[in-house]
Parts: structure tokens; C-alpha cells; sequence
């Protein structure tokens, strides 16, 4: 059962208009698409802080809007959770009472304080005022008052973006232990593929204020990058290993070497031994060949199926399945050469310098 | 020290100045936020009719407040018989008088403050179940407390200076409109008053200057928040 059904219309100015209609089940939806398709319009309707000319919001069997029976919930009773991309902390309270804020109202669902508190660390900064936090901090504070608030939805504007690597990676890890904890539907806005890939089960894919694609979100991630910068490619190596100064996973059956991020910074990693990593790396850093390969410079050598071949105007994507999907960026005459087409088994060569762990 | 005459004037002239400020606040802060956030037809004739006081002669504004407010002007005729308020030669017309007068001063810092708020705390605010009034009351009434105090104290202040149009539609009677202003001109009208008027403009200078400095520790607190690491 859907959760949230949204199908709105409104002409923002001449050249940009919102007609957009899709459902999300419970969990995490991503929306998706390049900067200006109308993500934060969409999100800004669902909080109730734009009304749509037409259309029809409803959240859990309830009208949120319905422009043809005249009815507009304001966002106060709306108990939708919003985490804005600038935070919008209240600078004349006290972290206690930014994240206490949505919580007065009585005769609602509360959720606990000190778990919440507990889980994104910022015991010590209750007392604080936002104007001495840094980013990442007022970004948790942030999430703790939506979440505070007992919402039915939260929704979330660019949660990530604006954050170095590596604070990106400690608030990832504070969102999914948060949405783990209280099993919140989630709805949220991001133009970076690597994000929505991570945090959402569905994507609601946007482009020039209309839905073009809707789907699992692997799958339907890779097509709609396909259609504009490229994909990238992003596998889940387990058993993760030191051996010969260089890192290491398995991938399937097959050993994966890569590059933790602590080797050019020099601090510590997130990496656990024996546990899993995400490793990130761009199809035009694998290269394809027939032959089994004995000698080359390369560390990896994974061998796979290809299962499908987009041509696009200057070059085609490969798609190989070494347990896990990987794209390969090859050029035109690639394909021809070498007959790439779906059943036809390749070995994939990847240096270890070009995979990079993100956990 | 003080003769009995002077401190009833500097009792009249503080009453009436702080009537002036606390009745025309809300009114004030009504129309200062209006200007800040709406977009409307006639906004610009309305900042003009709020700003004319500041460039009127006093005596022109005395005598509009006169013709308005007396007996039979319209609004005048209108309040006394339905409230029995009279304004011409009271202390009544002297607070109107210097609220009017004090007007432009006390709506430009408020609008400043409203202004300088960004919209989407309140919306921020709306969004964690605060209603309108809840949110006005909560994030944006608050932010803009600096503003709201530079404001009422430059009212004020202005307001205890306030001569012409007093004069105008008050008169200037010992006791009932008579305030510093008035009292310092009445004394200097006889040869001897130069020495009599100087415990008078002293008390004036000191009080101006209280309510600035005042002005200046309260919006000093209101701003601690913004660079303080911990509470204050």
C-alpha cells in the first residue's frame, strides 16, 4: 500500500512548470535529478509550504491537499518531519531547545529525547546556540528536531550536500541507524547517485518538473545517469583485508583490491577487517577484454557476463555482471571489435588506484 | 533639587511619553511588519504618510492633529461619544501628540528587524507544529527584539522632546499638559528663567541619555545568543 500519493500541477514562473505524479511505499524514496527538475518544489508542497494550483496530496489514506474539494492542511498539523539543505536552526535557542521545539504539542506520539540525542551524539551540545556549531553538527541537530517531532514522514532537502567525504560519511552513518531505530517512511531530495544509491530502497526519478522514471533505485539510478553524466559504479565488497600495504575484499567469489581513503589523508579509517566496504569507481576506469589475462599492470581482474550494451552518441556503456553490476565506458569501436553483446564473458581489469572505499 | 511644579512636570512628561510609546507599539509593529514582508497596493503612500511627521513642522502636524481630534473633527466628535475621550487641552491629546510625532522612529528599527528575519525560520517553525501565532510569538517576535527595543527607546526618547505639536493641540497647562518642553519655554519667557531652567534641561539631557544607553544594554543582552559558545 502506498504511503504518500502525490499529483500536483503549478507553473512556478514561464520557463519551469511542476506536473509530477508518483506514490511511495514505506521506506526510503529517493527523489532524484539534476538541480532545477522541481525536487524541492515537490517537497516543499508535501510540507504544505506551496500549494499546488492542481492536484492532490494524501499521506497514510489522509487529503493533505485536494485543490478540486478546496482543501489545504497547513504544515503545522501536516506532522511531516522536514530537514531543510541550510538547516534553519532557531539562532536565539539553545540545541536543548531547537530539538525540543516541535515536541510541546501534547496528545501526540513522542519519541524519546536521549535516544535520539544518544544516537546522533550531540549530548554535550545541548546547551550550545547554532551560531558555534560547525556544519555537521547543526546538520544533526538538524535531523534530531525533525525526527523529535514524531513525524508520519520525513522529508529531507540535499541531507548530504555541502559536506566534505568524510563528515558526509559520519552523518550517512547517524541517518541509517536513525531510520533503522524508528523505521521512518522517508522522502529525499539529491542530485548524487552515490547518496541514493546508499540510503534508498525506490527512486522517483525527475527531470524538467515531470517524472520520467520510477523503480528500485540500483536499476533505475543507472538509467537515468546514463541518460545524462555517466554512471558510476558502486559494489559491496565483504571480508575486507589488509595484504601488501593495499586493501582487499571479496566480491562474490573473486578478490577485490582498492584504496581506503585513509591512505592520502593519513587518518584513521572507518574500515573494519572482516567486515564490508562500498567501493566506488568510474566505468571509464575499467577496461574490457576477451582473453584471459596473465600479466598486466592491473590488480583486478574480475571475469563476468556481460548482460546489456547502451550506445550513446560518443561512446557506450558495457554493462558486466561479476557478481555484482558494473558498467564499463567503451568506445564504439570497442563494441564492434570485440562483439560485446549480452552472454558473451569478459575479465574486467580495474587498478587497485582507481577503486576508492566510501565507508 | 526639583521645585514641586518640576517634578510634576517630569512625572507628566514621563507618563505621557510612555503612554505614547506603549499605545502606538502595537500598531507600530503591525504596520513595521506589513512594510518588511507584504507587497501591496499603496505600500509606498503608507510609508509616506508614516515618515511625514519626521519632515512636517511640528505646528503642522499640531494643527492636522487639532482639526482631527477637537470637538467636532471627525474622529474627534466620533471618540468622545463613544468612548467620552477628549484630547483638546488633556493629557490625552499630548500622548496622541507625541506618539504621532515619535511614529517614524519607533516603525523604521522594527521594520529593519522584521526584515533582516529570514522567512523560513518561520516557516522552519510551521513545519515543527507551531502555528502562526505560535511562531510569531516564538521565533519571530523574538529575533526581532532588538529592533523593538531601538525602536521604543527612540519613540520615547523623542517623545519627552516633543514641543510643537503638543503645543498645538494640548496647550500648555501646569499640572495636565505642561511637560519638560513646555516648561523649560514657559520659563525662559520671564528675564529670570535662564537660571531656573537649567535643573530642567539637565534632567532632560540625563534622561535622554538613559533611555540610549538603556536601549544600548538591553539590545546588547538580546544579542548575546549570537556569539556566546554557552548560555548566558
Amino acid at each position: 500500500m502506498s504511503h504518500l500519493k502525490f499529483a500536483c500541477r503549478r507553473r512556478l514562473n514561464a520557463q519551469f512548470e511542476l506536473d509530477a505524479v508518483f506514490d511511495c511505499p514505506q521506506g526510503v524514496t529517493a527523489l532524484f535529478g539534476p538541480s532545477g527538475s522541481g525536487k524541492t518544489t515537490i517537497l516543499n508542497m508535501i510540507a504544505g509550504v506551496l500549494q499546488p494550483a492542481v492536484g492532490r496530496i494524501e499521506l497514510a489514506g489522509e487529503v493533505l491537499d485536494d485543490r478540486a474539494q478546496g482543501i489545504h492542511m497547513p504544515p503545522d498539523r501536516r506532522r511531516i518531519g522536514v530537514v531543510f539543505q541550510d538547516h534553519l536552526l532557531f539562532p536565539h535557542l539553545s540545541v536543548r531547545e531547537n530539538l525540543q521545539y516541535g515536541t510541546r504539542r501534547p496528545n501526540e506520539t513522542r519519541v524519546d529525547f536521549n535516544k535520539v540525542v544518544e544516537i546522533l551524539e550531540v549530548g554535550l551540545l545541548l546547551d550550545r546556540y547554532p551560531r558555534s556549531l560547525s556544519g555537521g553538527q547543526r546538520q544533526r541537530i538538524a535531523l534530531g528536531r525533525a525526527i523529535l517531532r514524531a513525524p508520519r514522514l520525513l522529508l529531507m532537502d540535499e541531507p548530504l550536500a555541502g559536506l566534505d567525504l568524510r563528515l558526509k560519511e559520519r552523518i550517512l552513518a547517524y541517518l541509517e541507524r536513525l531510520l533503522v531505530e524508528f523505521n521512518l517512511p522517508t522522502l529525499f531530495v539529491s542530485h548524487d547517485q552515490t547518496d541514493v544509491r546508499r540510503l534508498a530502497e525506490r527512486v522517483v526519478v525527475l527531470d524538467a518538473g515531470r517524472v520520467v522514471d520510477v523503480g528500485a533505485s540500483q536499476p533505475t539510478v543507472d538509467r537515468a545517469v546514463m541518460r545524462t553524466q555517466g554512471p558510476v559504479n558502486l559494489v559491496r565488497v565483504a571480508h575486507v583485508r589488509t595484504a601488501d600495504g593495499h586493501w582487499e575484499g571479496t566480491l562474490g567469489t573473486q578478490p577485490l583490491a582498492f584504496t581506503g581513503h585513509d591512505n592520502a589523508e593519513g587518518e584513521a579509517t572507518t574500515l573494519q577487517p572482516g567486515g564490508t566496504a562500498l567501493i566506488q569507481f568510474r566505468p571509464s576506469d575499467v577496461t574490457l577484454t576477451l582473453a584471459a589475462v596473465e600479466k598486466t599492470s592491473a590488480r583486478n581482474r574480475l571475469t563476468g557476463e556481460v548482460r546489456e550494451v547502451v550506445m550513446l552518441p560518443q561512446r557506450a556503456f558495457v554493462a558486466v555482471d561479476i557478481g555484482q553490476l558494473i558498467w564499463a565506458e567503451v568506445m564504439h569501436d570497442t563494441v564492434r571489435e570485440l562483439n560485446l553483446a549480452p552472454g558473451i564473458r569478459v575479465t574486467c581489469l580495474i587498478k587497485a588506484s582507481a577503486a576508492l572505499a566510501v565507508v | 533639587m526639583l521645585t514641586t511644579a518640576e517634578w510634576e512636570t517630569l512625572r507628566l512628561s514621563l507618563f505621557v511619553a510612555t503612554v505614547a510609546v506603549a499605545g502606538s507599539l502595537p500598531i507600530g509593529m503591525a504596520l513595521a511588519w506589513l512594510l518588511a514582508r507584504k507587497a501591496f497596493w499603496g505600500k509606498t503612500l503608507l510609508e509616506t504618510a508614516i515618515n511625514l511627521p519626521l519632515v512636517l513642522p511640528p505646528v503642522v502636524t499640531g494643527y492636522l492633529l487639532l482639526v482631527a481630534l477637537g470637538r467636532r473633527g471627525w474622529l474627534g466628535a466620533r471618540l468622545e461619544a463613544w468612548f467620552g475621550l477628549e484630547f483638546v487641552f488633556d493629557w490625552k491629546g499630548a500622548a496622541v501628540a507625541s506618539a504621532v510625532m515619535a511614529f517614524p522612529l519607533l516603525v523604521r528599527p522594527i521594520r529593519l528587524a522584521f526584515a533582516a528575519i529570514d522567512p523560513r525560520l518561520e516557516t522552519a517553525s510551521r513545519t515543527l507544529g507551531a502555528g502562526r501565532l505560535l511562531t510569531l510569538w516564538r521565533i519571530t517576535l523574538p529575533l526581532a527584539r532588538p529592533g523593538i527595543i531601538a525602536g521604543c527607546v527612540l519613540a520615547f526618547a523623542r517623545s519627552l522632546g516633543e514641543f510643537g505639536a503638543t503645543m498645538m493641540i494640548a496647550g500648555n497647562i501646569p499640572g495636565e499638559t505642561r511637560t519638560i518642553p513646555l516648561h523649560i519655554y514657559t520659563v525662559l519667557q520671564s528675564p529670570a528663567g535662564f537660571e531656573e531652567a537649567n535643573t530642567l534641561i539637565a534632567v532632560s539631557v540625563v534622561i535622554a541619555a538613559g533611555a540610549i544607553f538603556a536601549g544600548e544594554v538591553l539590545e546588547r543582552r538580546s544579542l548575546r545568543y549570537r556569539t556566546s559558545e554557552v548560555l548566558p
